[in-house]
C-alpha cells in the first residue's frame, strides 16, 4: 500500500502561515499600518552574490569612454560611467547604458556557421571553429593563389582590435583595406591636412564663439566637445548652429538658421569676404604672414558678397556680417566647429577647406579655445614586416580615381566600383571585421551587385547583421565586454591625451572568439603564424615602451594620461604642409587641376515635386547596430520627417505611410511633420529597415538609407557624398 | 541627523540623450513600457525664427514633503523615509490597490505588470548604501541632475540652492512640496495631473475617518478572534466538516 502525503488542511494552511507571520513579524516586517516604525524594513531582498567592479573602455561608438561595469554572479548588471576618464567627463551616453544588453543580446551568433543556401537566402549549417577556419583559410589561400594577394578586400572595423586585423591584411599580403570612416570623416580630414598638416581637435571647453555647421554634437554625442559646449557656455561662449533641420543642437543653441542644405560654402565664403574686407583678421600675428596665399585669396573672395550669400544660402546677409564682426573679436578663442561624419556632398572636402580657412583667419591653430594641434600619448605600433609578392599589382584598387585618396583609408565606394568592372584588377574575396555596409553604405542594390562579384565572404560580427547575412562564413565575435585588447591612444579637447586597454569583465560567451584569436588561427593555417605568433600582453607592452607608469595607471585608474603639452606645439616651428605655413591657397591642389581655393558651384537642386534627402542619427541609436532592445524603445522605427507646408500639398497627412523613392531604391516608413526641417528636405534616421530577419528588432521596421540613397562620392577625397540624392515621396495606398 | 535628500535640476543644459532613462531602466530591471524618470520638452515655436529653442527638463519622482500618494495608500506600504527624506514602497505590504499610481499628479508611478505592486524612483537606495550616485545622476553627460542632502550646508545642493533661484514643480490645487528643484526658467511647468484619491477614500477623510477606523479595528479583533478559535479547533473534526462541505 502507498503511503499518500495528506492534503493540506486550510487550517493547517492558515496555522503555519500565521506562524510564517510571527516569525517575520518578530524580525521585523510589520503587519499593522498603526505598527510601522520609522525605518521600514526593506522590501526586497538583496541579491545574493557580491558586486565587482571592472574598468573597461567603451564600444557602443567609437569614442571609448571610460566604463565601470559592475557584476554579480558572473553577469553584467550594470555599466557606470569611470568618474577618473576626463576624456568623457565622466559619463556613459544612453548608448554605453545599453551594452548590457549589446552583450546579453538574444540575436547574438552563438557558433560559427557555412552559407548552406544562395547568398541571403538564410540557410546555414553550423560548423566547428576548426572547419571553419581551416574552410576560411583554404578559400583565401586560393584567392591568393589564383588572383594575387590584392584579390582579398579587408574591412579591419573600427575596433580596439582593428589595428590587429589591419595587421592581419598587410601580413597577408593585401593593399585593399578600406574602413568605415570613408562614409563619414574623411573629406574633413582631407580640409583640415590640406589646410594646416593635419587633423585637428577642437577646444571647446575653452572657447568663446562657435559656429556649428553640418554637425549635430548634442545628438550625436562626441566626447568630450558635447559636454564641454556647456561649460564653454557657462563662460560666456556663443553657438551659433546652421543647419536644414531643428536638430536638438539648433534648439539649445543661442542662434540657428535653417539654412538651405548644401549652400554653406556659400556661407563660409561670405564670412570670410567680410572678415578680410574689414580687416577682421589678426593683422600682427596671422594673415598674411603665417598662411600662403593670402594675396591671391583676397582677390578671390571679392565676389562672395554677404547679399550674394543671402540669396544662395537663405541666412540674412546683416547676420553674416554681424557673425563675422562678433567671432573675430572672440579670436582666437573661436572656432568653426570642424564636426565629425562630412559625408554629404561631392564638393564636402571644398565646403570643409572653406571651414577650415575661416579658422586660418581666425587664427585660431594651436591655441586655447581654438583648434588643437595632434599631441604626444606615446603608444607605438609595435614593428612588423610585411611580406613581399612579386605578383601582387602596383597599388590598390582604386588609386589614382580621385586626386586626394587617403592612401591607408581608401574609399570603399570607389572600391566597390572596382569590384564590380573588375578593372584595374580583380577583387574576389572580402574579409569583414564588424562593419555593417550593407545598411550604411549608399546604394545597397550596388552592394549586393558587388557581392556576386565575390567567390568568398567572411565575416566576424556580433550579430547577424545585413551584410553577415549575405556572407559565406559567419564567425561569432567575443562582445568588447569579454575580449582582452590591447592599448588604445585617445585625444579630446584639452582635456586628455590618454591611453586605454580592455581586460575581459565576464568570459566569453557560447563559442564567440575575439578577431586577434581568429588571426592568430589563420595565419598559422596559411603559413605566416610566426607573426602573430604573441600574447595581447606581450603586444601590450612594445606598446606602451618608455611610458613610465602608464600600465599601472591604465589598471589602477582604467586610464593614463601622458602630460604632454597642449598649447603652442608648433610655436616657430612649420606646420606639416607644402609651405610650412597655413595653405589658404593649396599648391598641390593647384598642380593635380583642383581648385586651389573653394570655388561655389550651384549643385542639383530639388524641383518642385522633389525632396533632398538627408540622413542622421539620435542620442540613442549605433549606428547600423541599432538591434538594442534598451534603445528601440525610444523609436521602434525610423520615420521620414516633413514639413507640414510641403505635405499639406501632396495632400500627405502625420502618420500616412508613405514611399521615398530615388533613382536606385525606395523605401517605406510613415511620415511624420515637424516645422523644424526645410521645406524641400525630407530627413530618415539610419539604422532601420534591416534584411536580417536576426536583427529581429529593426528587420523591416521603417526602410534603410542605404536603399534609398544614391551613389555620390566627394570628388576629392573619395568620401561617401550621402545629401546629394533627390526623392520624390507618395502615400502608400 | 536625519538627511533629507533632494534633486537640484539645471534642466538648460539637457540634451534629451536618454542616459538617465536607460541608466535607471538597467539599474532596476524596469520592464520595457515602463519607466521610473522621464524627460519632457517644451514646444519649439518656429515664428521666432532664428531664436527658436527648445528646452528639455528631466523629472522623476518628487519625494515631496506632502506626499499624495503616501496619503492614498490604505496598508501603509508607501511611506516616507524619514531619515533619508525618501519615498519607498514597502513590497511586503502592498495590496496592489493602485491608489498611490493615481494619486501621484506626476505620473511617477507605474504599476509593475509583474509583480503588481507600485514601483518608482528611490533615489537608487542601494546604490547609496553603496556609497554610489543615483544612476541617472552617475552617468547624465551635462549633469544636469545634482543630487544630495539638504541638511548638510555645505553640499552640493544646497550651494546651488543658496546661488541659484529655483522653482518647484507643483499640481493644482494641492501643493506637494517636492524635493526636485529646478534652477528657474525651466519648461515646461504645466504638465502635471489632478492628485486622484479613490472616492472611497474621499468619503472616508474628515471625521468620518477615526470613527471607521475604529470599527475596522474592532471588526479586525473579531476577525483576529475567528482565526485563533479556527487555530486552536481540533483539526481531524475540522476535516470531517470539510468532507461534508464537499
Amino acid at each position: 500500500m502507498k503511503e499518500k502525503m495528506p492534503p493540506l488542511s486550510r487550517r493547517k494552511f492558515l496555522k503555519t502561515s500565521l506562524t510564517a507571520a510571527a516569525v517575520t513579524a518578530g524580525a521585523g516586517t510589520p503587519l499593522i499600518k498603526s505598527l510601522v516604525p520609522k525605518a521600514h524594513a526593506s522590501g526586497s531582498r538583496p541579491p545574493l552574490g557580491e558586486l565587482t567592479s571592472h574598468f573597461t573602455a567603451c564600444d557602443m561608438c567609437f569614442n571609448r569612454c571610460g566604463m565601470i561595469a559592475r557584476v554579480r554572479n558572473g553577469v553584467i548588471e550594470k555599466i557606470d560611467p569611470n568618474p577618473k576618464f576626463l576624456k568623457s567627463r565622466g559619463m556613459i551616453c544612453a548608448r554605453g547604458n545599453a551594452a548590457i544588453k549589446h552583450i546579453y543580446d538574444p540575436d547574438r551568433l552563438k557558433y560559427p556557421l557555412r552559407r548552406t543556401g544562395k547568398r541571403g537566402e538564410g540557410k546555414w549549417e553550423r560548423i566547428s571553429w576548426d572547419e571553419a577556419l581551416d574552410y576560411t583559410a583554404e578559400k583565401m589561400l586560393e584567392i591568393g593563389e589564383k588572383y594575387t594577394r590584392c584579390g582579398m578586400m579587408f574591412i579591419p572595423g573600427s575596433d580596439m582590435q582593428s589595428q590587429l586585423v589591419h595587421r592581419f591584411a598587410e601580413i597577408y599580403g593585401s593593399y585593399n583595406i578600406t574602413s568605415h570612416e570613408t562614409l563619414c570623416l574623411l573629406s574633413k580630414n582631407r580640409a583640415y591636412l590640406d589646410t594646416i598638416g593635419e587633423v585637428p581637435y577642437p577646444d571647446v571647453f575653452y572657447s568663446k564663439y562657435i559656429i556649428i555647421a553640418g554637425a549635430n554634437p548634442f545628438e550625436a554625442i562626441i566626447t568630450p566637445d558635447t559636454m564641454d559646449f556647456f561649460e564653454a557656455r557657462k563662460n560666456g561662449c556663443k553657438i551659433v548652429v546652421l543647419d536644414p533641420r531643428f536638430t536638438k543642437t539648433a534648439a539649445l543653441a543661442d542662434e540657428w538658421y535653417q539654412i538651405k542644405p548644401g549652400t554653406d560654402m556659400a556661407f563660409f565664403l561670405a564670412l570670410c569676404h567680410v572678415i578680410v574686407k574689414e580687416e577682421l583678421y589678426d593683422r600682427d600675428g596671422c594673415c598674411p604672414k603665417m598662411t600662403y596665399g593670402f594675396d591671391e585669396f583676397f582677390l578671390h573672395i571679392q565676389q562672395y558678397t554677404p547679399e550674394w550669400a543671402e540669396k544662395e544660402c537663405g541666412i540674412p546677409a546683416e547676420d553674416i556680417i554681424r557673425i563675422a564682426r562678433e567671432i573675430t573679436a572672440a579670436a582666437p578663442a573661436a572656432m568653426v566647429y570642424p564636426g565629425r561624419r562630412t559625408s554629404d556632398y561631392e564638393d564636402s572636402t571644398q565646403i570643409r577647406r572653406a571651414m577650415a580657412i575661416t579658422n586660418a583667419l581666425l587664427n585660431n591653430f594651436d591655441k586655447p579655445g581654438g583648434l588643437l594641434a595632434l599631441r604626444e600619448v606615446g603608444v607605438k605600433t609595435p614593428y612588423y614586416d610585411i611580406p613581399w609578392y612579386d605578383d601582387n599589382p602596383f597599388d590598390r584598387v582604386e588609386a589614382g580615381l580621385v586626386p586626394g585618396l587617403i592612401d591607408h583609408e581608401g574609399s570603399f565606394q570607389l572600391m566597390r566600383e572596382a569590384i564590380i568592372s573588375g578593372e584595374p584588377y580583380p577583387i574576389k574575396g572580402w574579409f569583414n571585421f564588424k562593419t555593417n555596409f550593407m545598411q550604411t553604405a549608399a546604394n545597397r542594390n550596388k552592394t549586393l551587385e558587388m557581392i556576386n562579384h565575390l567567390e568568398f565572404i567572411v565575416n566576424i560580427d556580433i550579430a547577424m547583421t545585413d551584410t553577415a547575412w549575405y556572407s559565406d562564413v559567419v564567425l561569432p565575435g567575443a562582445s568588447f565586454l569579454e575580449r582582452k585588447d590591447p592599448v588604445s591612444a585617445l585625444q579630446g579637447s584639452s582635456a586628455c591625451a590618454c591611453a586605454v586597454l580592455r581586460d575581459p569583465v565576464v568570459p566569453e560567451m557560447f563559442e564567440s572568439r575575439s578577431p586577434f584569436w581568429i588571426c592568430q588561427e589563420l595565419s598559422k593555417r596559411m603559413g605566416f603564424g610566426d607573426s602573430f605568433d604573441f600574447t595581447i600582453d606581450e603586444y601590450r607592452l612594445k606598446q606602451i615602451d618608455g611610458l613610465d607608469g602608464a600600465m599601472e595607471a591604465m589598471l589602477k585608474d582604467g586610464v593614463y594620461y601622458n602630460p604632454s603639452q597642449v598649447y603652442g606645439i608648433y610655436a616657430g616651428s612649420p606646420l606639416k604642409t607644402l609651405s610650412g605655413v597655413k595653405e589658404i591657397y593649396n599648391q598641390r591642389y593647384a598642380r593635380s587641376g583642383v581648385d586651389p581655393m573653394p570655388v561655389y558651384r550651384k549643385r542639383r537642386m530639388p524641383d518642385k515635386n522633389q525632396f533632398r534627402l538627408v540622413v542622421g542619427r539620435t542620442a540613442f541609436f549605433t549606428h547600423a547596430q541599432t538591434n538594442n532592445e534598451l534603445l528601440t524603445e525610444f523609436m521602434e522605427e525610423n520615420v521620414l520627417n516633413m514639413h507640414p507646408d510641403s505635405a499639406q500639398k501632396m495632400g500627405l497627412k502625420d502618420g500616412d505611410l508613405i514611399e521615398v523613392k530615388s533613382r536606385v531604391g525606395s523605401g517605406r516608413l510613415r511620415l511624420e511633420l515637424t516645422e523644424g526641417i526645410e521645406r524641400q528636405t525630407v530627413y530618415m534616421a539610419t539604422g532601420f529597415g534591416a534584411l536580417s530577419p536576426q536583427m529581429s528588432l529593426v528587420h523591416k521596421k521603417g526602410a534603410s538609407i542605404s536603399e534609398v540613397l544614391e551613389d555620390y562620392h566627394d570628388e576629392i577625397s573619395g568620401n561617401m557624398a550621402m545629401h546629394e540624392t533627390l526623392v520624390s515621396v507618395r502615400k502608400v495606398a | 541627523m536625519n538627511k533629507k535628500y533632494c534633486m537640484v535640476i539645471d534642466s538648460s543644459v539637457c540634451i534629451d540623450c536618454k542616459a538617465c532613462m536607460v541608466s535607471c531602466k538597467v539599474q532596476h530591471k524596469v520592464p520595457r513600457g515602463y519607466w521610473r524618470n522621464w524627460i519632457k520638452h517644451s514646444t519649439p515655436d518656429f515664428s521666432l525664427g532664428k531664436h527658436t529653442s527648445m528646452h528639455f527638463q528631466p523629472g522623476g519622482c518628487m519625494q515631496c514633503d506632502n506626499p499624495t500618494c503616501v496619503y492614498a495608500c490604505p496598508s501603509g506600504a508607501t511611506y516616507k523615509d524619514e531619515e533619508t527624506g525618501i519615498i519607498h514602497v514597502n513590497e511586503d505590504l502592498c495590496i496592489g490597490c493602485g491608489n498611490c499610481v493615481k494619486a501621484c499628479p506626476y505620473h511617477a508611478r507605474y504599476r509593475h505588470p509583474v509583480k503588481r505592486v507600485p514601483d518608482k524612483c528611490d533615489f537608487c537606495r542601494e546604490r547609496l548604501h553603496m556609497g554610489l550616485l543615483p544612476a541617472c545622476v552617475d552617468t547624465c553627460p551635462t549633469k544636469a541632475r545634482t543630487f544630495g542632502d539638504r541638511n548638510d550646508p555645505d553640499s552640493e545642493v544646497s550651494r546651488l540652492l543658496k546661488e541659484n533661484e529655483t522653482v518647484r514643480i507643483v499640481s493644482r490645487p494641492v501643493d506637494t512640496e517636492p524635493n526636485m528643484f529646478y534652477i528657474s526658467s525651466t519648461m515646461p511647468m504645466d504638465w502635471p495631473g489632478q492628485v486622484e484619491y479613490p472616492a472611497a477614500h474621499q468619503a472616508m477623510t474628515g471625521f468620518v475617518n477615526p470613527l471607521v477606523k475604529i470599527a475596522v479595528g474592532l471588526s479586525g479583533l473579531g476577525v483576529a478572534a475567528m482565526f485563533l478559535k479556527q487555530l486552536f479547533t481540533d483539526d481531524e473534526t475540522s476535516q470531517d466538516k470539510e468532507k461534508e462541505e464537499v
